[in-house]
């Protein structure tokens, strides 16, 4: 063959006009992925008539009705990301901008300053996986609760989320400023000052040094808050534990506990740990594994599951009594019972408020908190204990309430049923109760998670106030309705009538050997009492059992093929959103 | 009217402009000055609320934190060394 320098020449053009073309057509895919994030400018139906033109500026002043919001096609495929956020009518898309999400950045700043250092919230983001994954898209944990809602609805949910991010930040700037691993294994006075917990353990039972202490749960933020917030993190932490050798079928809340641990992702900020065997005994599992990898002085405290036999009231209060003992021993710091009192009146006190709720959710549908926000501030609150930002937000909450009873605003316009929702919820779906009213008109009225503790604690003499406590911390998240016996596991019947429910959303933990077990006997009552009950399998933080598709895909089969109805808002009836926060 | 003549009078009108601009600026008293700082502030902070707008309503937060800042956050977390709890003899358990 011989050579030609044309020959040549025309090659390395040809070459040339190839890679360029590559190359090209890698940054127009690449352009394209990009304006895919974005609202196409051609979707944009500007009006043509007059009819037209007046629908335009209503819309754009009061935002468009239920019906025709078309929410699904703001997400970004697969992510969950928004095209752009929803635009709620001028009055609502300026509250959300001002008083949701300006209002909440700066706080999550001011919090931080207030509650430590910024130089100590920085060391521990870079040190901690959950902390950093978690914290930065807070917003967005905002966003996926609160779409489609307006009005008051809008504004009453939204400060139960403001409360939340408060106490987290709290809780994560105490662990912070107390953490020895941040300080080269130093342990301050901060880290003389803090008391280690289980999160299943009730703060209630360290109010005695709330003074001079600080109690902060083990997993509530590394674990619990992380769920909700970005889902992505809490899989590391069970993928962990199973490489050591732990098998996929224990319940994933308890692998992804003892898997902080076995990742070194747990802050050193404590000289001992209470513990305790609830919700059950998959979490006397992760206490062992606990104790063997954080080396320290603990308490076990554990509750009777079956607790109404009133024999056991005593042994468990005095279970109570022995781990104050302890704590004496450890901090050299006398029980306080004055202060015990005073911050178990406070809390009552945020009892008291949450029966006016449940009284205005039960008897009216002028009820201004949507589902999420009703269920994970509950448990939030009760189970974590008393502080500030309660009772701020509580009064905030009731003002609005009061106007809504006043003025009879209808805060859940388009509700076709009133629902409840039983067992343990999907933590990375905890929005779903959002979703399914924004596509179905699906209201979840009330849950499980915010009816466990109904009760207030005597403060007359310490002995009535021991045994209310022990009724108290027997009745923790998971252990009254879940696995605390099959009496408690039927308030449901009780609860359906009093909150006027005409369907159950009932969850199904397909790990939780506890609720598997009573799944028939649910199905029979629910066939014998004529009630629409939709099973919601998942597998409680691990989002790849039974993806948030799967469990619309669920609903949505049940709500068309069942009740035969029409979904108020089909953009929403599927979409990927798998590999969103 | 010839382009040589329509470029010069454009000339003079803006340099008109320059010196009355000058002018006025050099007899323009504290209120004055005041104002016009007070009128820069406000269209500054007009700025400032008109981009935080854009970056919440186009998100612009969430994508940022989705593509940019998790992905080196979580790459600095696998990197990151840590210590075997499994070297850790259960029997060292403290008393
Ligand atoms: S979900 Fe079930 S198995 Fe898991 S901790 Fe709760 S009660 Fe136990």
């Amino acid at each position: 063959m011989g050579f030609s320098i044309e020959a040549s020449v025309k090659n390395v053009k040809t070459g040339v006009k190839k890679v360029r073309e590559i190359h090209l057509s890698g940054l127009g895919e690449k352009l394209k992925a990009a304006a895919a994030l974005f609202p196409d400018p051609r979707d944009v139906k500007l009006p043509k008539n007059k009819e037209e033109a007046k629908k335009f500026a209503h819309d754009f002043w009061c935002g468009k009705p239920h019906g025709e919001r078309r929410l699904g096609e703001l997400y970004c495929d697969k992510t969950g990301l928004y095209k752009h956020r929803e635009w709620r009518g001028v009055k609502d898309t300026f509250y959300y901008f001002h008083m949701i999400w300006l209002y909440n950045y700066a706080n999550m700043v001011m919090d931080i300053v207030k509650f430590g250092s910024p130089v100590t919230f920085v060391k521990g983001l870079w040190r901690y996986r959950w902390m950093g994954q978690t914290y930065l898209p807070v917003l967005h944990w905002f966003d996926r609760g609160l779409e489609g809602l307006r009005g008051e609805a809008l504004r009453a949910s939204a400060w139960h989320y403001r409360a939340m991010t408060c106490v987290t930040i709290n809780q994560f700037m105490n662990m912070f400023e107390a953490d020895g691993k941040l300080r080269n294994g130093a342990h301050n006075d901060a880290w003389h000052h803090a008391m280690a917990h289980k999160e299943t353990v009730w703060g209630g039972i360290f109010y005695p040094w709330m003074d001079r202490f600080k109690h902060i749960p083990l997993e509530m933020v590394p674990y619990f808050v992380t769920c909700h917030v970005n889902n992505h993190t809490v899989l590391n932490y069970i993928d962990a534990v199973q490489s050591i050798g732990l098998p996929g079928d224990p319940c994933p809340m308890c692998q992804a506990e003892a898997g902080l641990f076995v990742l070194d992702d747990v802050p050193d900020y404590a000289p001992f740990l209470i513990t305790s065997n609830e919700a059950c005994d998959g979490s006397v599992a992760s206490t062992a594994i606990q104790d063997w990898f954080w080396d320290r002085p603990l308490f076990a405290m554990p509750q009777p599951m079956q607790f109404d036999d009133p024999l056991v009231q005593e042994h468990c209060a005095n279970e109570i009594r022995d781990c104050w003992k302890f704590i004496e021993e450890q901090t050299g710091v006398p029980f306080n019972w004055e202060l015990l009192k005073e911050n178990l009146e406070k809390q009552n006190e945020l009892m008291r408020f949450e029966w006016e709720k449940w009284d205005v959710a039960a008897k009216t549908a002028n009820y201004p908190i949507n589902g999420v926000a009703q269920a994970l501030y509950r448990i939030y609150q009760s189970q974590y204990g008393e502080h500030f930002i309660w009772h701020e937000v509580d009064k905030k909450v009731s003002k609005i309430m009061t106007k809504c009873v006043e003025k009879k605003i209808d805060t859940f316009p388009k509700t076709r049923h009133r629902v409840i929702a039983w067992s343990c919820s999907p933590l990375y779906y905890s929005n779903w109760c959002t979703w399914a009213y924004n596509c179905w008109g699906l209201n979840t009225v009330i849950n499980m998670d915010s009816l466990m503790f109904d009760m207030e604690v005597r403060t007359d003499t310490l002995d009535n106030c021991v045994m209310d406590m022990a009724r108290y911390h027997e009745w923790a998240p998971m252990r009254r309705m879940a696995v605390g016996g099959m009496h408690h596991i039927f308030e449901l019947w009780d609860y359906m009538e009093r909150f006027h429910c005409d369907m159950v959303m009932m969850y199904d933990q397909l790990q939780c050997k506890g609720m598997q077990g009573v799944v028939g006997l649910f199905e029979d009552e629910f066939r014998k009492r004529n009630i629409h009950a939709i099973w919601m399998p998942h597998a409680l933080p691990d989002k790849r059992t039974v993806s948030r598709a799967e469990i619309r895909r669920i609903i949505n089969d049940y709500m068309t093929t069942v009740m035969k109805e029409e979904p108020l808002d089909p953009s929403l009836l599927e979409f990927d959103d798998d590999m969103s926060w | 009217m010839s382009v040589k003549k329509k470029i010069l009078k454009a000339a003079l009108r803006k340099e008109a402009k320059r010196i009355k601009k000058a002018a006025r600026r050099r007899h323009c008293g504290i209120g004055c000055r005041v104002l016009r700082l007070f009128g820069k502030l406000i269209a500054l902070l007009a700025t400032v609320y008109a981009a935080l707008f854009a970056v919440f309503f186009f998100d612009l937060d969430g994508k940022l934190l989705y593509y940019v800042v998790e992905p080196l956050l979580v790459r600095h977390y696998d990197r990151m060394e840590r210590k075997n709890p499994l070297e850790m003899p259960y029997e060292m358990k403290s008393e």
